[in-house]
C-alpha cells in the first residue's frame, strides 16, 4: 500500500511539482495517472521511488516513510519497486540477458555482480520473465538490435526479475505506435492481474486510460483534481481534468487491435 | 488566391563596428605573417645554390639503395619499437581511465575536482614525447624502459581527455533505471556506464597505439630505445643507405599497423 500524506514538492527553481497531495493506493490496484504534460504526473510517480525527493510531508510505501530512508535502506526498498520508462532505458550495447539480469543487482553483492555471478535460479527467473513477455528468443541479442516495442518488453522483463510489489511506469507507450502501445499495456495489465502487483502508469491518452485502468487519478498543476474508478470516467471528466476540450491527439486509437 | 506581394529579405543588420573589426583582424594577421617570415632569415640564394643541388644529388639517391644486409638487425629494433609503443599505450589506456572519470562533469559533480583532473591532463599533454624521453633517460638510463615511460605518460594526457568526452556523452537515463532498481554506485558503474564507454575507450586506445608507434620510432634519437637509436648511428656515420633501409621498414610497419587498427576500430563501435 502507498499513502501520500500532505506531500509537496518544490523544485530548486521554484516550480511547484506537487501541492499537498493526500491519497492512498491499495495493493493490487491498476492506477492510471492522467494529465497534460507539466501537470506533475512524472513528479508524482518518481516521488514513490525517490528519484525525486518531495520537500514536505510523508510518503508511506509498505508502511516505510520513503522520505526518511537513505543509503542501504533506500536501495532495499527500491528493489521492491520496479520502474518502466518512456525510452526503455536499456543498455543498448549489452545483451538482452544482461539487461534483464541487472534487475537482480539490488539483491546481489557488489563483488558478485562485478564478476557477473548470478545464481542458476536468478538466471532462470530472468529467462522465465522474458518468456512471459514472449521475447525469449532474443535472449542473446544486443538490446539495440530490437525494435522499440521489443525493448519495452525487455524492460518489463527486467522489472519482473526484480520481483517487485509495485511497478511504476512513466509514459511507457509514448514512444510507440498504437498497436505496440496496446500490446505493452496488455502485458502490464496481465502481470497486474496474475501477480497482484500494484501498477501505477502515467498516460496522456484518454482512451487507453479508460480501457486499462481500475482507477484513474487526474492531475493538473501539481494537484489531484480527480480520483475515481475508471468505469465512472467519461470524456467530460477528462475535459475537466485537462481544463480544455478533448482533441484527436489525446487519443491513441487502435484499441480494437488485439495482441 | 495568393496575393501578388513582393517578398524581400529583411536587411541584414550591419554595423560599422563589424567592418572595422574585420579590417583590424586582417591587418594583424598580415603583419604577423610578414614579421615571422622576415625574422627567420630565409637565404633564398642558398636554397637554390648549386651546392644544395649537388648535396641532394649525392644523398637522395643513396636513400633509394637500401642496405638490405642490415634487414635483420633493423627488424629487431623495429619490433622493440612496437613493444615500447604497445606497453606504453596499454599503460596509458589504463592510467587515463580514473583521470577521465575525475574530469567527467556528469559523473563527478564537483567543479573543483573536475578542474584538478583537467589540469593534470593538460599539464601532461604540454610535454612533447621527446622531452619526456629525455627526462626518463636521465632518470632510468638509456634503455627501452625510458621509452615506455615517455609513451605512457605522453599518451595519458590525450587518452584521458578523449575518454572524458566519451563519458560525458553517455546516456544518463540508464543510470536512473539502475538506481531505481536499487543498484548501488559501483554496480551502476559496471552495468550502466562501462558497457557504454568501453568499446570507444578501446577504439581510442588502438588509435593512440598507432600514433605511439610513430612517436617511439624517434625516441631512440635521445637514447630511449627502439629503432631511433639506429637512425642516430647511421646518420652520424653518413650511412645513407642504412637510413634509407630504416625508413623503408618504418614506413611499411606503420602502414600495416594503420590498416590493421583501422579495420579493428571500424568493427568495434
Amino acid at each position: 500500500m502507498i499513502e501520500f500524506q500532505n506531500v509537496s514538492l518544490v523544485y530548486p527553481n521554484g516550480t511547484q511539482g506537487l501541492k499537498d497531495i493526500n491519497i492512498k493506493i491499495n495493493q493490487g490496484e491498476f492506477v492510471v495517472i492522467v494529465g497534460l504534460s507539466g501537470a506533475g504526473k512524472s513528479t508524482f510517480i518518481r516521488s514513490i521511488n525517490r528519484l525525486v525527493t518531495p520537500t514536505d510531508g510523508a510518503l508511506l510505501v509498505d508502511s516505510n516513510d520513503i522520505l526518511r530512508l537513505k543509503g542501504k535502506e533506500l536501495r532495499k526498498l527500491r528493489t521492491k519497486i520496479g520502474m518502466i520508462f518512456q525510452n526503455y532505458n536499456l543498455v543498448r550495447r549489452s545483451t538482452v540477458m544482461k539487461n534483464v539480469i541487472s534487475g537482480r543487482l539490488g539483491y546481489t553483492g557488489t563483488w558478485k555482480s562485478i564478476f557477473n555471478i548470478f545464481s542458476k535460479e536468478e538466471q532462470l527467473l530472468a529467462y522465465e520473465n522474458l518468456k512471459r513477455v514472449n521475447i525469449e528468443e532474443k535472449l542473446y541479442n544486443r538490446a539495440d538490435e530490437l525494435s522499440g516495442g521489443q525493448q519495452q518488453r525487455v524492460s518489463i522483463a527486467r522489472v519482473l526479475t526484480q520481483q517487485p510489489k509495485l511497478i511504476l511506469a512513466d509514459e511507457p507507450v509514448a514512444s510507440l505506435d498504437p498497436p505496440t502501445s496496446h500490446q505493452v499495456m496488455q502485458y502490464l495489465k496481465q502481470i497486474n492481474q496474475e501477480d497482484h502487483i500494484t501498477t501505477i502508469v502515467n498516460l496522456h491518452f484518454i482512451d487507453m486510460a479508460i480501457e486499462y485502468a481500475d482507477r484513474i487519478i487526474g492531475m493538473r498543476a501539481g494537484e489531484i483534481v480527480f480520483d475515481g474508478p475508471a468505469s465512472e470516467v467519461t470524456e467530460k471528466t477528462f475535459e475537466e481534468i485537462y481544463g480544455r476540450s478533448i482533441r484527436e491527439e489525446d487519443k491513441r486509437g487502435g484499441g480494437e487491435i488485439d495482441g | 488566391m495568393a496575393k501578388n506581394v513582393e517578398i524581400t529579405l529583411p536587411t541584414k543588420p550591419r554595423s560599422k563596428w563589424t567592418l572595422i573589426k574585420r579590417i583590424i583582424t586582417l591587418i594583424i594577421i598580415v603583419w604577423i605573417y610578414i614579421w615571422t617570415i622576415s625574422s627567420v632569415t630565409i637565404k633564398w640564394d642558398v636554397i637554390f645554390s648549386s651546392r644544395t643541388m649537388e648535396n641532394f644529388d649525392r644523398i637522395i639517391p643513396r636513400f633509394f639503395q637500401p642496405a638490405w644486409q642490415e634487414t635483420s638487425s633493423i627488424f629487431g629494433k623495429m619490433f622493440e619499437t612496437i613493444f615500447i609503443a604497445y606497453t606504453g599505450s596499454l599503460a596509458a589506456a589504463v592510467l587515463a581511465v580514473p583521470l577521465a572519470f575525475l574530469c567527467a562533469t556528469n559523473i563527478v559533480r564537483n567543479k573543483f575536482l573536475n578542474n584538478i583532473g583537467m589540469w593534470i591532463l593538460g599539464a601532461v599533454r604540454a610535454f612533447p614525447e621527446i622531452i619526456l624521453a629525455i627526462i626518463f633517460v636521465a632518470a632510468v638510463g638509456p634503455n627501452a624502459f625510458a621509452g615506455v615511460l615517455a609513451i605512457a605518460i605522453g599518451s595519458t594526457g590525450m587518452l584521458g581527455k578523449l575518454y572524458a568526452e566519451v563519458i560525458e556523452s553517455i546516456d544518463m537515463d540508464i543510470m536512473e533505471a539502475l538506481e531505481a532498481s536499487g543498484a548501488n554506485k559501483l554496480q551502476i558503474l559496471f552495468y550502466g556506464i562501462l558497457p557504454q564507454v568501453l568499446p570507444e575507450f578501446l577504439s581510442y586506445a588502438i588509435y593512440r597505439f598507432e600514433i605511439d608507434v610513430r612517436a617511439s620510432s624517434v625516441l631512440g634519437i635521445v637514447g630511449a630505445g627502439g629503432i631511433g637509436t639506429l637512425i642516430t648511428f647511421a646518420y652520424m656515420n653518413r650511412n645513407w643507405e642504412e637510413v634509407g633501409m630504416i625508413l623503408l621498414v618504418i614506413i611499411i610497419t606503420v602502414t600495416i599497423i594503420d590498416q590493421i587498427s583501422g579495420f579493428i576500430r571500424k568493427r568495434l563501435v
